[in-house]
């Protein structure tokens, strides 16, 4: 299945998407997460904060 | 027993590191009215299993907390107290929502609330890790309710010591304190170069000079410093040791309370449940690496399955005076934690 980074529109090609994994567009090389298996689709991967904590 | 009252009873009991007997009872008791198989373990965890399967889901949460008891109170939707954040908030997250979810077929729940975390033993995470084999484990540190940790830095803590036969101040010798100084020179320029083009603090290596005491007894001049080093991921605590012993210059130079950094994976069932879950509760998630330590920095290594760290609150109010959970967010993170744990 087939569909295009949200990012630069590059064409992503998965055999067997899950919902919720975690791709990196090859053209681009941002985050995608998977939000839908049939049909498939991506959205921008939640975005990764640091902060003090123990 | 509701879940702010179960969170009230934790925070009302103080039990900082090594000294957390009353409340493993109290929350071993609590568990147990919940259903849970409970019990307090060898070293002191109060441990609460739920359903029977082969496969295990480990929360391991603290029952320890930083020391300074802060009377707990309610007020404007907060709970005030030692702990509240850091981390009973996160223990009493744990217990309310396997509960809520209950015994399930083929899974067994096992939460751990491990003591001395807030110390460099680590005693009670060290001993789980002998104990179980999880196949998922999810680590009761604040993250905020739509929020999944993923990584700590690593740390190890430096004591540098000289000593030197004592001469006059106008002699042309450099006193201990000033190769002290030198040493912790050597050192800081030595982080300031590996973290040139590296912005986020997660990646950075970062000293922090903890103490430094001078003394003389008439015949000898000392001076005890006492550095602490957080390590980022893709060096070793071992790299970082060789590098600094190597400005040791002749001083005594010793090592300890070593962990590891550790990061987490991204893509595994147990973050797609999260973010599932997370947005099923009406959030955005995010992800979040914490430049502390934490008990993910056992366990991950140990038992190498997917693990996160997750709990509610802000991890900024840890060890202030002004420790406080917003119980909306608590109830919140229940939710999302039921709805995790009903999938895993």
């Amino acid at each position: 299945m087939t569909a295009n980074c949200p990012e630069c529109e590059a064409e992503i090609t998965l055999a067997k998407p899950i919902r919720g994994e975690i791709v990196v567009c090859p053209d681009c090389g941002v985050e995608l997460e998977v939000t839908s298996e049939s049909p498939l689709a991506f959205d921008l991967a939640p975005e990764e904060e640091e902060d003090w904590g123990e | 027993m509701n879940h702010i009252d179960l969170l009230h009873g934790l925070v009302k009991i103080y039990s900082p590191s090594t000294q957390e007997r009353a409340v493993s009872d109290y929350l071993v008791a609590q568990m147990r009215a919940l259903g849970f198989r409970a019990f307090v373990d060898d070293v002191g965890n109060a441990v609460g299993i739920l359903g029977d399967g082969a496969r295990d889901v480990v929360l391991l949460g603290h029952i320890d907390t930083f020391h300074g008891f802060i009377e707990p109170r309610i007020a404007d939707g907060k709970l005030y107290g030692r702990g509240s954040v850091d981390a009973k908030g996160c223990l009493a997250t744990f217990v309310s929502a396997c509960a809520r979810v209950g015994a399930r077929d083929g899974v067994r729940f096992v939460v751990i609330g491990a003591v001395e975390e807030e110390c460099a033993t680590s005693k009670g995470a060290r001993f789980a890790i002998t104990q179980y084999r999880p196949d998922f484990c999810i680590i009761g540190e604040p993250s905020g309710w739509d929020r999944i940790t993923l990584g700590y830095k690593g740390r190890v803590l430096v004591d540098y010591e000289i000593a030197q036969a004592m001469t006059h101040t106008a002699s042309a010798t450099r006193p201990p304190a000033e190769e002290a100084i030198a040493f912790w020179n050597r050192l800081t320029a030595f982080a300031a170069e590996y973290n040139r083009d590296k912005p986020r603090v997660f990646d950075q290596l970062d000293p922090s000079l903890r103490a430094i005491n001078t003394n003389d007894d008439g015949f000898t001049d000392r001076v005890a410093m006492r550095i602490g080093v957080r390590v980022p991921m893709g060096l070793t605590i071992a790299q970082v040791e060789n590098d600094i012993a190597q400005f040791a210059d002749g001083a005594r130079v010793e090592f300890s309370s070593e962990e590891e950094p550790f990061r987490a994976e991204k893509n595994n069932a147990l973050v797609r449940a999260f973010l599932s879950a997370i947005r099923g509760a009406g959030g955005s998630p995010a992800f979040t690496v914490k430049t502390g330590t934490a008990d993910m920095n056992i366990a991950g290594p140990a038992w190498q399955c997917p693990i996160v760290a997750y709990g509610p609150g802000d991890s900024a109010l840890d060890h202030t005076p002004n420790e406080h959970l917003d119980l909306a967010e608590y109830a919140r993170a229940i939710d999302v934690l039921a709805r995790v744990l009903a999938v895993l």
